[in-house]
Order: C-alpha cells, then structure tokens, then sequence
C-alpha cells in the first residue's frame, strides 16, 4: 500500500542544507465521486447528478480550479449554485501559502455538506504524483500536477459511466498556457469568466467576479500613475541589509494622501515611518504589510494636521493637484518614505457604498467603502441602479499601477442606506463582530430544561443560600455576572463575599459552545442590541446570579478588618440564593435611607465603608481615575429610536462594586499565577512612553497648569490639583485628555511575558475574574481556579502556553473590535437622534486644534466634530498654525485648546452612507464663515463623533 | 596502526612461503586487489556520497557542502576537510575515544593527498574571493576494518567527490555593496567536479622479500614496513609515505614505487568507468546499499 | 509563512502516511561478517547499522564484571554527514551519552543476561541517516542484531516513537514531524507479554492524552515486531537454503 519517493528540498538556515523528507504514494485515496464504483469510498461528496445549466457544458460536470481561481474567485465558489468542485491537494497547499484568509474560506466550504467540494489528494496518489523536472520552474510543475490530476479524473470518470450523460470534468485556469496544454492533453478548460458568463440560470455571478489582469485594461487609462512594486525576492534581500524596512501600513483617518508604516522588529525602538502623497502610498492598502524606503532626511516632515477626504470625481488627472496641499511643516520632523513593495496584501470585503456613474450605460462605477482608511474601489456591474442607496460589500482584486482606485467586484448586498438593521449589519461586518445565530451544535451543548440543582452538584458545592446576597448592576441588566454580601463575624472582622456566576461549570472545555465563545470573545453591547458571547439561556437565565433563585457560583470570600486589610482569602464553588437584584440607584437609595436597617442595607452599608477605604488605598498606590463621559440613550420601547439622550451619572455604589471586583480580580490573579506560572491568563496595561503625554502637557501648560508624567501616582496627584479659576469643565477635559494618552490594556499568558504591571490600576498582577457571561478571558481564569482549589481538572489546551497565548491575541482582538463598534452604534444613534432634533445651539470648548480645523467637544451630548476653515471651493480664510502651542490663527481669531465656544448642531443627511452631525460655529464669529459654507466644513472625527471613552483597562 | 590480529609463527611462514611463490592466501598474487564494490550515493542526505567494499573493509564516505570563508592566504580558493571516524562499528578497539588516534592520523594523511589544487580545482569552490567560498567536509565512516584503509578510503573518496552535487548559488549584491548568496530555485541545477586528476592511494606492504597491494590484517601481520603512495591516472605519484615500525632500504622503496605507479594507475580507467555507467542509469538505478 | 500542516484535514501527514502508519521498514541481518552479529535497518530515511560483539570476556576494568549476569555495554554514535546539517562530532556528547544509556537499559531488560555470567555483550550503534525516530530504529536494529549474534533474548524489543498531533496520536514521528512542536514520547515494548523496556517523554504533554498516545506507541511497536519478525524468519531460511548447499 505504500510507495516510498523521496524528494529532495534544499532550504536555507545561514548557509545551505539539504533537506530530505519522504514522501509517500498511495491507491488507497479515492475520487469521491457517486458514481464511481471501483473507489472504496464510505460517503462520496461529489454528487451523481451535478448539474448546474450552462450553455458551454450541457453534460453533468465536476470543476476542477487551479490555484489563482481559487484565490481569487473565491467569492464566486460561495456562491450556493458553484457546487460539485474538486479542490487538489496541490491548489490547497499552495492557496494556503499565499493567503491565510482564502485558505480558511476554501476550508469551510469543504466542510459545508451542501456544497460538495471535495479535497483529493492528488501529491500522494500513486497514479497522479510528479515529479518536477530538470528546467521546470515550481510554478510550472504544479499546473503540470494540476492537469495531471485533472487528466486522471477524465479518464477515472470515463471507466464506469452508462453511457448518455457522461460526467466530466472541467478545469478552470486563466492562465493562456495553461489552457493551451490542458486542451493538448484533451482535457475540458475554461477560463473561469467564460464558465459562469456561460451559467444561463445565474447571470447575478458575473458580478462576483473578480476583474483578471487582463479585463483591466480596458476599464482603466493606460497612464502609468504608480511606480512599480518591487519583486518579493529584492524586497527580501534590501530587509535583510537595511535599505528597506518592512512594517504594516496604517492609512490615516484624517487624510487620505497621508499613511503611517509601523515597522516591525526592532522591539523597543519601533519606528513610525510617514507616507505622504499618492505617488509614495504606491497603492498600499490600509494593514497591509509593506515595504518601505526612507527618504533622505532633507525631505522629512511633520505628519500634516489638515484634514483630508477623498471627494474628488472617478477621474486619474486630479490626483497631482491634490499633492499641492500637503505643505511640508518643519517642526517634529518624522522620518518619510515611500512603499516601494508590498509584502502581504490584508484585504477583505469592505462595506460601503455605489457612487452610480453619472454615465447611464455604464457598468464602471466607483464604490466608497465605509471604513474611511480604506480608498475607493472601482467595480464593474450591471445592477447600479438596483444597488444605489444600498450598503454593499466589494472586494478587492488588484490594484494596477496605471489606476487611480483599486479594482473589485460586488460580493453582496446588505440592504437599505439608513435604515437601522442594515446599518448595525454594517458595522457589525465592519468590526468582524461574530453575530450569526448560534448554531444548533453550539446550542446542543446547553443544559436541557428544565435544569435544577442534584444533590450531587450540592455535594460538592459549598452551600451559602444563607448568606444575605445581593447584585447591584446598571439598570435592565439580565446577565447579572457578579453579586455581593458582607456580614460582621463574631471576632469583629468583616466577611465580604464577591459570588460570580459560575459559567465554566455549563461551558464545559472543548465543545462546540467552548469554541464559539472563545471566538467571540465577548458580549458586544450596541445602543438596543446585544450581541451575546454565550446562548441567552445562559447569559440571562442559569448564569445570571438573578434573585430569589439557587444558582451556581465562583466565590471569592476574604475576612477584612475595620481597615479594609485582608486577613484571609479563600476561593470556593458554591450555591447561592440572591436575596436581591438592584440598580445602583436603589443601592445607593437604601444606603442613604436612614430608617432602612434590613440585613441588605446593612451588608450594602457594610461594603460601601469598606470600599471607599480601598479606593483611598488604591489611589495613594497610583491608580489613575480619568474620566468618561459615557452617553446613555432612552430607547423608544417600540420603534427603538432614541428619544433621549443622558450623560451616564456615577455614584457611590458603581465605585463600590467596581473596588470589590478589583480586589477580586487582584486576589484571582495572584492565586492562579502562584499556581500555574507558565499558563495563567492575566491583563496588562503597559506604561505609555512618554511622548504620548506631549499634547496633555501643551493643553496643559496653555492653561498654566503643570501636569506631571513620571508616573502613574504623579500623573494621578497632578490631575486631582489642576483646576483653573472659573472653568469647572477644565478638570475633566484634562482627564479626558489623558484618558487617550493611555495604552490598551491586553490579556497575556504569563509564560509568554515577564511584564505584568497594570499602570492603571498600579497593580503588580491583575486579571478578569468576574463576567465570565460576558468575557472568554474570565471563563479562562474560571477553570484556572477552579484547578487551583481541586474542584476542577485541567485540560491540555488550558496548560499550553502558546495556545493560550493565540487565544489571547483574539481576545484583545474582540474587545478592540466590540469597543469600536460600540463606539459606531452610538454614533449612528446619535445621528438617529438629531434627525428629530433639526438644529441646536451648544456650548462647547476646542479639544484638539489641527492646521484646518479644530475638534469640539460638547459636554451635553459627549458629541465630538470636526469644524473644517478651509474648504473646496478656494475661498479660504487666512489660516496661521502654531504647531507649538498649538493654536490656530483663522482671520483675526485665534483658536487655541479649551478655548468655550458656542456652535449649532444639525445632522447632514446629503450623503446617505457617511451622514454627518454638522457643527457650525456660532461664537466667536469668524468673519467669513457663514452658514453655507459650514455645510461643507464640518464633518465627523473618527468613526464616532461621541466622546464615549471606554477606560482602557 | 590498531586493528590489528594477532598471528602465529606457524601461520607467519605459511602466509611468507606464499607470497615469495605469488601466491597469497586466498589466492591473489601479489599485485591483486581483493573483490571490490563500489556504490555511489547511498546516503541521500548528503551532497555527495560512496560506499566501498574492499574484502571485508568496508568504508563509508559522506561529502557535505558548506559555505565557509576562503583561508587568507589563498582567497579564491574554497578547500576540503577530512574527518575519519574510526567508529566502534569496526572493532570494540574503537569504542570510546579509542578510534581517535588513528582517525586523526588518516585524516591528516587525507588532507595531503587531496587538498591540492593538482586534484581537484580548488578555485572553482569560490564564490566571491576572500568572502564565500564552498567548503567540502569529506567525512569516512569506517565500517569494517580487514585491512588496507588507505586504498579503500581512497577509492570511496573519489567516488564520492565524483558523485557529488553542489547547489547553484549566484551572487547579489545591493546598493550598498553587500553581498547576499541567493540559492538557485531549481534543484536540478548543480555544479559537478572535474575528478579527473584525483589520485587514488595504493598501499604496498614488504612481506618478506616481495611487495604486496591490498593486504589483509593477516598479511599485515607479517610486514615490516609498508608504503602509501598517491598515484594519477596518468600515473604521477603525487605523494608517497613510509609507514609502519620497519625499516626500508632504498631498493626495495623504488621497486615498490614502480609497482605502486603500475597498479595505481591501473586503478582509475576501470573505476571511472564504472562511475560514469552507475551515473548514466540515473534514477533507474536501483539502490543497493547495505541490502546486498 | 505558514508553517507544515502536521496533519490534513483529510488525514494525511506530510508525507503521505495517515495517523497510524509506519514509516517502510526494510531490514538486513548479517551485514558484516567480521562481527558477532550485524543488522542494517531503514525506517523511512532513517538508517541505522547495529553491531555486536560477544559475549565475550570483560575488557578493560574486571571490576565492572558481574558474577550473575553479563554486562551490555552500548555505544550509540551518528555519522557526521547523518543529520541535515552536518555534526561536528559522532559522539562523546552528552545527547549520546544518554542515548546509549536508554540503549543499554532497554536492552538489559530484554536480554537474559544471566545466561553469560562474568561476561560482557558490546551493542554498537550507528546512525548513517537521521530523519527522526533515532532512538526507536536503534532499539529495532539493535534487537535484529543481538538476533543475528545468536544472544538469547526474552522477546523481540520493538520500539517506536509517537506524537500527539490535533488531539490525533501519530506513529513513527519523522524529522520534520519530530521539530513541528509535537510532544513526542518513545516506547520500547517486547510485544508479547506487552512488557515496556523503556518509556521516554521529553515535551511537555497533558495527563489526559498520555493514555491514548501509549495505547498507539504499543499498537505501533506490535507493528514493527511483525516485520522484525517478518526479517529475521527470511535471514533464518536464506541461511538455511545456503547451508543446506
């Protein structure tokens, strides 16, 4: 049964080395197909009857892709009606090593029962194995292995058909040669166009496909405007002496000609490199990774502060003119450079929408993704006017150098501009939030109802339904993670409970409701939607720590003193009863009602003395308090709009859960990092280096306040001192000021780092123990402990460090991605809001100050824009930047930050994809800004314009 | 030299008796080898590599190729390393550290003969002078020991450069006139060796009046003194050795070294030729290695 | 890049093998006739060459002999041009060291020692070609040529080594397989009374898989024993056709 081949491989590690490995041929694989009788299949794939209408092949057919199909007609093969398709072992091979997110896709695909791909392995059959020749280049030995394999099925097919309607198999290759000797060979080859142009029932397909170099030509002018892309192999050799440095490109937000390089390596001294201007962007594309050449210092220059959007028409010519704003400033210089190569492109499907060609006949037409990083992307299709005013996804296929916008194809649709459902699909899609429907082998794996406690779950369970306990959370909360109960002892010391919903007792490692919350990470929470990490059953009804009903859970309980010191910890799997659900506001109510003395109120009253002791603790450590405006919306009941809109108040009772929470997470850090050094899933938060502070120290000093930044503790005292005679708002403008000066704090495995300190917290070692509904990381932590005290046992994932540590980088990856998109939900809200509205008048004050424009913030709605001075038409002001103050000379007023200023507030809906809130300003007066040309001056900041700060730790 | 068997006096005259008649032991005369195979590459890891069977010694050689930096005084020439593991394979003798001293001393016998631009063109192992250079590691294994080392040695070792492939490699030099070695893409694509002028190693050990090739350990046994000398296929003597506890006189040297000449160069035409036809077969060739 | 996909999806590893394959084994005994016995093994490209000499009287120190039982002494070395990239040394380094060491452990519970009192057997072992398993082709050699020596043995010693791959146990890890980051563990089993002569596990592997990965090391070793046996039954009847001659 085994034929032993050897190969040989020659790879390099320093020097040259020769590399053998077998390489093993069978006839025990077999072809898949129904209707073949020799092959000794279980369940063939490959259906009898695989009938798809075309008009070139009117007989059932198998399809056979060669690699750059696959990679780049990817969109077509999902289509549902693309069936019956053999993917070769060597296309697998080979798409795997040139695009990760294509390999996963073509994966799942063979996976899905419904659409009969099938994976032969041809590099290990007997009968289709080659091996390359002498003068033959790689590339050209696996079309030769792709047609040999294709040959074999022709002739495998022929041997046991009934004669009549023969099966055949059609190989698809858009490359000519190719072609040409698949037809000496008197195999069946198309180029994939051909085929689905020829598929009568489907003509919606040629939209999916993506544009072949050579269809580019004729939608595109034949100036070269781009420089060519080096080579891979020359791209290597100039990282390996230093003439280029390699790193991933980051479009600006702000200005589409102005891009940033991180470089990679380098460890502590990562550089930034800047890209300015077309001709230099080269074509990159937002994260992918680059290779760039640096300018000579003579030509460095300071990141530009203008704002900048692409509005200009489909046209290649204005691409030089638009080069003329970019002014060189001198001061903070950063080193320049161009991209001379790209590595590896990163692109996906992007939301957005058609900019219809104002030509009727055309099928050309320009598509503005949502993502304001991402350029435009010209597509062809036949469906405009059907699509104008739809959000829509396009893919990228390439992006030629004689080509102003990249070209792509039409991938699908997602529904109506506007409209509340299509825009949450949007920015769902766009922030890669999982939100399908749990499947039904995810929901397989929840308990069956009606679930009760057994005895045997009481045995080893430690049983405190006695205890008075009681949650207090926001209000509407249905997946309470965490409750609360505090009791005097007989010695005088306090015992404070800290039950936390005990999630890893039904998520049970490894299943498919395990990994589907490992995927997702997180909960994500949109104004009036939530995207829940686990099944509702679990995150509102048996996880939820709800009152008045036995539930399982993961308790911290420590004996503190009057002084808020720990005398005890210990950790403990129990049932407990909650006596109570409340809202902060009802905690604090019963707190401050005298005349109430029930065991509630008392073990509340309890807690919150003890709390505001560790606060005190905590901030005398170095804890950072910043601030956050958050924004909560009164949602409608019925139609789900908003209809108010209220800044989040804070009280007593929020800092006195979040401190118990805190001490927990602390005390579980520190328990499963004793216990599993290598393996103990903890959350950091890194110092910023110091320049990140320069703009709080600017804002600062124009107030002639100094702010402190050498540590954490210095940061903390100097922001609690700041304040300025008259100007309450200054404190928490600084403070949020210095909120975005912070890192992100990250989840890490602790075998993979040696740097554990939370800057935030000034905790030496911290973790998420405590929303294990909401948060993976804390399910993690969960099992962790729960070996840690011998109520659990470990699993092989849970102790390998490097898994854990890929789980972490998802996880990150989710919790930025959900803030983000939360940050868009209300964002979109608060359009939906001042739709009602028509114009307001507010006050505001300048947060940032750019070369053209300044940033206000509006305290009453937390509402972040953008006020442009220059504008399209030529008319300008006079505009005088000072980078170092830095303030803004418009005409005869000078704009600096903090400056109060009072504006009118509208929302734009002239552009249906990127509707804006329209900020005006009002006082001070700037002599030649009138209202009309306000309208083109404003626009938004960032994805939201709401100053919904999520405090990074 | 270890390795060595102990003979009786009896056995002594009966092997002395034969070959002042030419008539040795098992049946050769004084100037014939024993049975020799010959197998080139047998180890498929390696660039290069032989397998000789010479009676019952049986020798291994293994050629890896390397990129090293020229020696200073010769920058445009790469260079060969000799390694002889003696190993306990061979005899008990060898086990531990015991085969070192013999190894050392058959390589460095090794380096002499072949690391010389006469046998093989040293300057083609160059890449770019005075930075990359090829550098051969010629490594014997030996397996068997019944005698005869040198010859056996010799014979795997030219097998072995003759089998050997060294990798395509061109040089690319940026900008800033660094130099990077970039590997050819297409492994059919290798550089051969001219082995034309490599000299094969004949011993010739004085057994009583007479001069004999090849011995056995027996026959070793019965020697005075013996020589090694490295003969061409044209049949230069390249280099020549007396070895062994013994004394020659200067007769005897030059009636050895014309029939060292003799048979030396006897060698090459028959053993080329059989290269030539095992590297014709290609990959039809079936292996037979230690399987026969 | 991305790295070597240990195992497809479709249950095919690198090089072809599904799971529980072993690598072709072919086998020769008697390769030298100057030794007690001699055997040349290849499992894959892994190619190993087992010597013995003895029993035979102690050599070197006497004090080393012992009155009940002969001693093994075992010497495991690699050619210098076995591995990819070319060793400096054959042995003498302490990975050696401890190779041998295992060898003459696994080998002292499979020989009946105490048939050669005061005597000493010499295993000698020498990896022409390495492409993973080592240890496990040694042992297989080894036992092949202890066979070949004519040395009374209570069992064939099989040995193999298996990885831990997508919660699948692999058999007769290769080289590439052995360096992906599998856990590896190396049994040596004599497969008749499923007796362990020797088990060894570097990597770090969790407790709840070690019961599935010994299971397929021993169903893996009963396979190697069948072509040893395979081996050993054909030498047996060339030697006896020849004899008979």
């Amino acid at each position: 049964m085994l034929k032993s081949k050897t190969f040989v491989k020659k790879t390099r590690s320093g020097g040259v080395m020769k590399v053998v490995r077998e390489h093993y041929l069978r006839d025990d694989i077999w072809c898949g197909s129904e209707s073949c009788t020799e092959c000794k299949q279980e369940s063939p794939v490959l259906q009898k009857d695989a009938c798809i209408e075309s008009n070139l092949c009117s007989y059932p057919h198998y399809l056979i892709p060669d690699t750059n199909v696959v990679l780049h007609q990817v969109d077509v093969l999902e289509e549902a009606v693309i069936r019956n398709v053999i993917i070769l072992q060597t296309v697998l091979q080979e798409v795997r090593h040139r695009s990760a997110p294509v390999y996963k896709r073509v994966k799942d695909m063979i996976q899905d029962k419904e659409k009969h791909f099938y994976t032969f392995t041809n590099e290990h059959h007997r009968e289709t194995f080659i091996e390359r020749e002498p003068g033959e280049s790689a590339n050209d030995r696996n079309d030769r292995a792709i047609r040999v394999a294709a040959k074999w099925y022709s002739e495998h097919l022929k041997g046991h058909q009934p004669d009549g309607d023969e099966l055949r198999v059609v190989l698809l290759t858009n490359d000519l040669g190719n072609r040409e000797k698949a037809k000496e060979n008197n195999l069946l080859v198309f180029k994939c166009e051909e085929y689905i142009k020829s598929l009568i029932a489907n003509p919606e397909l040629v939209d999916r496909l993506a544009l072949s170099s050579d269809d580019q030509n004729d939608i595109t002018s034949n100036k070269v405007l781009f420089a060519e892309h080096l080579p891979l192999s020359v791209i290597q050799t100039g990282i390996k002496n230093g003439s280029l440095l390699q790193g991933t490109f980051r479009a600006s937000r702000d200005n589409y000609l102005e891009a940033t390089v991180f470089v990679h390596g380098g460890g502590e001294d990562a550089t930034e490199v800047l890209i300015q201007g077309l001709q230099n962007l080269n074509r990159a594309v937002h994260q992918d990774v680059v290779a760039v050449q640096l300018l000579p210092q003579s030509q460095w220059v300071a990141p530009s502060s203008v704002i900048l959007q692409d509005e200009g028409e489909a046209k290649d010519e204005n691409a030089n003119e638009e080069e003329d704003k970019l002014q060189p400033f001198t001061a903070a210089q950063k080193p320049t450079g161009k991209v001379v190569g790209i590595i590896k492109r990163n692109w996906r499907p992007f939301c957005g929408m058609l900019n219809v060609s104002q030509i009727k006949e055309s099928t050309r037409h320009l598509f503005t993704p949502a993502e304001r990083r991402i350029p435009r992307i010209r597509i062809e299709t036949r469906q405009a006017s059907a699509l104008a005013g739809q959000r829509i996804m396009v893919a990228i296929d390439g992006w030629p150098k004689h080509s102003r916008y990249p070209n792509g194809h039409f991938v699908r649709s997602l529904g109506k501009a506007g409209e509340k459902d299509t825009e949450q699909e949007v920015l769902l899609l766009e922030h890669d939030v999982p939100h399908q429907p749990f499947s039904q082998a995810v929901l397989s794996f929840l308990p069956k109802m009606p679930w009760a406690i057994t005895p045997e779950d009481l045995e080893k369970r430690e049983d405190l339904r006695h205890l008075t306990v009681c949650s207090v959370d926001p209000p509407g909360c249905t997946d309470i993670d965490d409750a609360l109960h505090c009791r005097e002892l007989e010695d005088g010391t306090l015992e404070v409970g800290v039950h936390i919903a005990d999630v890893s007792h039904f998520i049970r490692p490894g299943n498919a409701l395990d990994s589907e919350a490992a995927n997702r990470g997180t909960t994500v929470y949109l104004c009036g939607r939530r995207i829940d990490m686990v099944p509702e059953l679990l995150s509102s009804n048996l996880c939820s720590l709800r009152s008045n009903v036995d539930r399982f859970a993961f308790s911290c309980i420590w004996e503190l003193n009057q002084k808020s010191e720990i005398l005890k910890t210990r950790f403990t799997k129990s049932v407990i009863n909650s006596k109570a659900s409340l809202t902060y506001a009802e905690a604090q109510m019963r707190i401050d009602d005298s005349t109430k003395n029930d065991n509630i109120t008392k073990s509340l009253r309890g807690l919150n003395k003890l709390a505001k002791i560790l606060k005190k603790r905590r901030i005398e450590n170095g804890a950072l308090t910043l601030s956050s405006l958050e924004v909560r919306f009164h949602i409608d009941s019925e139609t789900h709009d908003p209809i108010d809109l209220q800044a989040k108040e804070l009280l007593e009772t929020n800092s006195m859960v979040e401190e118990f929470m805190l001490l927990a997470n602390i005390s579980v850090a520190q328990k499963i990092y004793d216990e599993f050094p290598d393996c103990a899933m903890l959350r950091k938060h890194p110092a910023p280096p110091p320049s990140n502070y320069d703009i709080l120290h600017k804002a600062s000093k124009s107030q002639n306040v100094e702010i402190h930044t050498d540590s954490a503790k210095a940061l903390a005292y100097s922001l609690d001192k700041a304040s300025v005679e008259g100007f309450l708002y200054f404190n928490t403008l600084l403070r949020i000021l210095a909120t975005r000066c912070m890192m992100q704090a990250v989840y890490f495995c602790s075998g993979m780092d040696s740097d554990f300190h939370h800057y935030g917290l000034a905790s030496p070692i911290y973790t998420h123990f405590t929303s294990p509904i909401r948060r993976y990381a804390d399910i993690i932590v969960h099992r962790l402990l729960a070996v840690a005290i011998g109520a659990d046992t470990t699993y092989p994932d849970l102790m390998d460090k490097h898994k854990q540590s890929a789980l972490s980088n998802n996880l990150n990856y989710r919790h930025k991605m959900a803030q983000y998109a939360q940050r868009a939900s209300v964002a979109f809200h608060t359009q939906l809001f001042f739709k009602s509205r028509g114009i307001l008048n507010e006050e505001g004050f300048v947060l940032f100050v750019r070369k053209n424009a300044i940033i206000i913030l509006i305290p009453r709605f937390g509402l972040e824009g953008t006020v442009f001075f220059d504008t399209k038409d030529k008319s300008a002001p006079n505009l005088v930047f000072d980078e170092a103050g830095p303030t803004l000379k418009v005409e005869q007023h000078t704009f600096c930050i903090f400056d109060k200023v009072k504006v009118t507030i509208r929302l734009d809906d002239t552009n249906i994809q990127h509707q804006k809130i329209r900020m005006a300003l009002v006082d001070p007066v700037v002599r030649i800004h009138s209202r009309t040309s306000a309208a083109s001056s404003c626009a938004l900041l960032k994805n939201g314009n709401n100053v919904f700060i999520h405090l990074p730790f | 030299m270890m390795a060595a068997v102990e003979v009786s006096e009896a056995e002594k005259v009966y092997i002395l008796h034969g070959i002042r008649d030419d008539l040795r032991v098992d049946g050769r005369g004084c100037e014939d080898y024993r049975h020799m195979e010959i197998e080139t590459d047998v180890v498929s890891n390696t660039d290069g590599s032989a397998k000789v069977t010479l009676g019952h010694t049986v020798v291994l050689v293994g050629i890896k190729t390397e990129i090293g930096k020229p020696r200073p005084m010769v920058p445009n020439e790469g260079y060969l390393e000799f390694f002889v593991d003696c190993s306990a394979n061979a005899t008990p003798e060898f086990e531990g550290r015991g085969g070192e001293e013999l190894g050392t001393e058959l390589s460095n016998t090794l380096y002499r003969v072949f690391n010389n631009k006469h046998s093989i063109d040293l300057k083609r192992l160059c890449i770019s002078p005075g930075e990359h250079c090829w550098v051969l590691y010629v490594d014997v294994l030996l397996l068997q020991c019944d005698g005869n080392l040198y010859d056996a040695m010799s014979i795997a070792i030219k097998a072995a450069l003759f089998n050997t492939k060294i990798p395509k490699v061109f040089i690319s030099s940026d900008d800033e006139g660094g130099k990077d070695i970039e590997l050819s893409d297409d492994p059919y694509d290798c550089m051969r060796l001219n082995v034309e002028n490599v000299p094969c190693i004949v011993t010739l050990c004085k057994v009583g009046h007479r001069h004999i090739v090849d011995a056995t350990l027996q026959e070793k046994a019965c020697s005075v003194a013996s020589l090694i000398m490295s003969v061409t296929h044209k049949g230069t003597v390249t280099c020549t050795r007396k070895v062994g506890g013994g004394s020659l006189d200067p007769e005897s040297i030059f009636e050895m070294t014309e029939a060292g000449k003799r048979v030396g160069k006897a060698l090459h035409a028959p053993l080329m030729k059989l290269l030539e036809q095992e590297e014709s077969l290609g990959k039809k060739q079936q292996k037979v290695g230690f399987f026969g | 890049m991305a790295g070597l996909e240990l195992l497809s999806d479709q249950g095919y590893r690198i090089d072809g093998r599904k799971a529980t394959e072993l690598r072709k084994i072919q086998a020769r005994m008697g390769v030298f006739a100057q030794a007690d016995g001699s055997a040349y093994l290849e499992q894959g490209n892994t190619k190993v060459l087992a010597v013995v000499y003895g029993p035979h009287e102690m050599r070197g120190s006497r004090s080393r002999a012992r009155h009940d039982r002969a001693v093994i002494n075992c010497q495991y070395s690699m050619a210098t041009f076995s591995t990819a990239e070319r060793k400096r040394r054959p042995h003498g380094d302490r990975k050696s060291t401890e190779m041998s060491l295992h060898l003459k452990q696994t080998f002292e519970a499979a020989v009946m020692t105490q048939l050669f009192p005061r005597s000493q057997i010499d295993i000698y072992v020498k990896i022409l070609q390495s492409d993973g398993g080592n240890y496990s082709v040694c042992v297989n050699a080894a036992t092949l040529a202890v066979i070949d020596a004519g040395i009374p043995m209570r069992d064939y010693v099989c040995a193999c080594t298996v990885g831990f791959v997508d919660e699948t146990p692999l058999a007769d890890l290769c080289y590439a397989e052995e360096g992906g980051g599998v856990s590896s563990l190396g049994l040596a089993l004599l497969p008749r009374s499923s007796q362990i002569a020797l088990v060894q596990m570097d990597a770090r592997l969790h407790q709840d898989n070690l019961d599935a990965l010994m299971e397929a090391a021993m169903t893996a070793c009963k396979g190697v024993s069948k072509v040893l046996d395979e081996v050993v039954r054909q030498h047996l009847q060339e030697a006896s056709m020849l004899a008979r001659d």
